[in-house]
């Protein structure tokens, strides 16, 4: 389903000579419905790794295929419709803060073109789950960093997108929330999800007992099939 | 598509109910930016009035010799025609109607009627009174008239005693015509960069959810959409004020704007050429909103 080849990540600084390897000759291969955990230190290359898979960032050198879509040829409207294919929790939420709880989740929908029907349906069916349905009026402002957390999960996952990336998705919250969330992800993905979580919670991906992709500056250290937090 | 509309407009209108500051703070502006726009109109309705009114108190008159047959002036009036377009108006002046109207100009004063009694005929020569449409014609068309051709039939032609004043109207109705040009440049160019820096701003301020709204896939319409219809919006809320606010003023000063303006009624002008200038503001909101919103999201839309 996703394939790195060789992918090199290069960022050139406008005043530094020195430029940032984030990524270096990074391979590897996701098949459909797996459940990945991309773990490494702050500054390992996870983020980069996700920018790259989204198209958010251009790559330096390699190849990353979604399907056969070779993401670095993607023209954008068909990367616009991979990337709806795509739900991703992002560390920093990113989260619509002119639009209510409500349109945040609904607004993928929207533009993926759903009946309001549907839309009701599945927004008030994931508000439920993330425990949001009390604030679905509520700006994102209005609420607490754990339930703007919970907000951008619910974004991620309600229009059941083939592929969930999730980028520090449980930085905010506390043990309870987080192990209600990571099972959430369990459950999302035996429906036949894949997941990709970057995290550095060991617990997390401890409890897991899934494939672990471990990163190191830049460089791809570990794949173990069913690996533990080892840095 | 008729879902992804609706969904647009929806956008649209609840982005510009929700945003309270920044939809006054944007409606303001533009409608400064109209404002300019308006006042340039009714300059140029002034200025166009004020040169009409100035080119028509400059004629010239040719005055014929005693005896001179209306046939030959007619000769000459015809000959006038033919030999310019800028010619817009020729009156014929028999000697009687000139006894007429000199006695009904100094019908009060008994100095003027008592001197022309003493003389006792008729002294005064048919003419013909030209105006042009334009004060520089005068030249030409005084240098026509001096032609060997028509020396026998020609006494004078003082345009030469008049050629300072017909200069000097000529001088103050091209100073009118640039100062409305250059106004209407500085005016329009500051009406397009204020309304283009106050769009770009709006846009600057939702840069982080444009490029939200990318990433989760929204397609360049669906994103571009609801600013662009919001432009359109402030721009007719701005358009209405302007035209009720001008609508009030002139209702108010147009009365002793009239006494200053040798005449000319603004709100009549405002009334009459509403449609024309209602047309001139959309357009110019239309295009600069709409331009100022495109350029401003395309440097945002790079995701």
């Amino acid at each position: 389903m996703i394939l790195f080849k060789n992918v090199t990540k290069i960022y050139h600084s406008e005043l530094s000579p020195n430029h940032i390897s984030a990524l270096k000759d990074i391979s590897f291969e996701i098949g459909p419905q797996e459940f990945v955990s991309i773990v490494g230190r702050s500054g390992a290359g996870k983020t980069t790794l996700i920018k790259l898979l989204i198209g958010e960032e251009d790559i330096t050198s390699g190849n990353i295929f979604f399907g056969n879509e070779n993401i670095k040829e993607t023209k954008f409207n068909d990367l616009q419709k991979i990337r709806r294919k795509i739900g991703v929790v992002y560390q920093d939420y990113r989260l619509l803060f002119s639009k209510t709880v409500y349109e945040n989740i609904s607004y993928i929908m929207e533009v993926m073109g759903f009946s309001d029907k549907e839309i009701y349906k599945s927004v008030s069916q994931v508000l439920e789950i993330v425990g949001l349905q009390d604030k679905a009026l509520n700006f994102p402002k209005e609420i607490s960093g754990g339930e703007q957390q919970r907000l951008a999960i619910a974004r991620a996952l309600v229009h059941k997108p083939e592929l969930v990336i999730a980028d520090e998705p449980t930085g905010n919250l506390d043990p309870y929330n987080t192990f209600e969330i990571i099972n959430l992800f369990k459950k999302v993905n035996e429906s036949g999800t894949t997941i990709i979580l970057a995290t550095h919670d060991r617990r997390v991906i401890d409890n897991l007992n899934k494939r672990v992709i471990t990163l190191e500056d830049g460089k791809l250290l570990r794949d173990e099939k069913s690996g533990k937090f080892i840095l | 598509m008729l879902t992804s509309l609706k969904r647009i407009l929806k956008f649209s209108w609840v982005g510009f109910l929700r945003n309270k500051a920044l939809v006054l703070e944007v409606i303001f502006v533009i409608t400064i930016s109209i404002s300019l726009i308006t006042c340039l109109f009714l300059s140029q309705g002034v200025s166009k009035f004020l040169i009409n009114y100035l080119q028509d108190k400059a004629d010239i008159s040719v005055y014929f010799k005693q005896n001179t047959s209306e046939q030959e002036i007619v000769k000459v009036e015809e000959a006038l025609y033919q030999f310019s377009n800028e010619i817009q108006s020729v009156e014929y002046i028999s000697q009687e109607k000139a006894l007429q109207i000199f006695t009904e100009v100094h019908k009060n004063d008994s100095d003027s009627l008592e001197a022309l009694e003493q003389v006792g005929d008729n002294p005064f020569l048919a003419s013909l009174v030209i105006k042009a449409y334009d004060p520089i014609y005068y030249v030409q068309i005084s240098n026509f008239l001096s032609q060997d051709s028509f020396k026998d039939v020609i006494e004078k032609i003082p345009y030469y005693d008049n050629k300072r004043v017909i200069d000097r109207l000529s001088a103050i109705t091209d100073t009118i015509r640039t100062m409305t040009i250059g106004l209407g440049l500085i005016l329009g160019l500051l009406a397009v960069l204020i309304t283009f820096n106050t769009i770009k701003l709006t846009i600057f301020a939702s840069k982080d959810e444009i490029s939200t709204m990318r990433l989760v896939g929204a397609s360049n319409w669906f994103i571009k959409g609801p600013f662009v219809i919001q432009g359109v919006l402030y721009g007719i809320a701005s358009i209405l004020i302007v035209d009720i606010l001008f609508f009030i003023l002139l209702l108010f000063f147009s009365p002793k704007l009239q006494v200053f303006f040798s005449g000319f009624n603004l709100l009549s002008y405002f009334q009459s050429q509403y449609a024309s200038l209602f047309l001139i503001q959309v357009i110019f909101v239309g295009i600069v909103s709409v331009i100022s919103t495109l350029l401003a999201l395309n440097k945002h839309l790079k995701v």
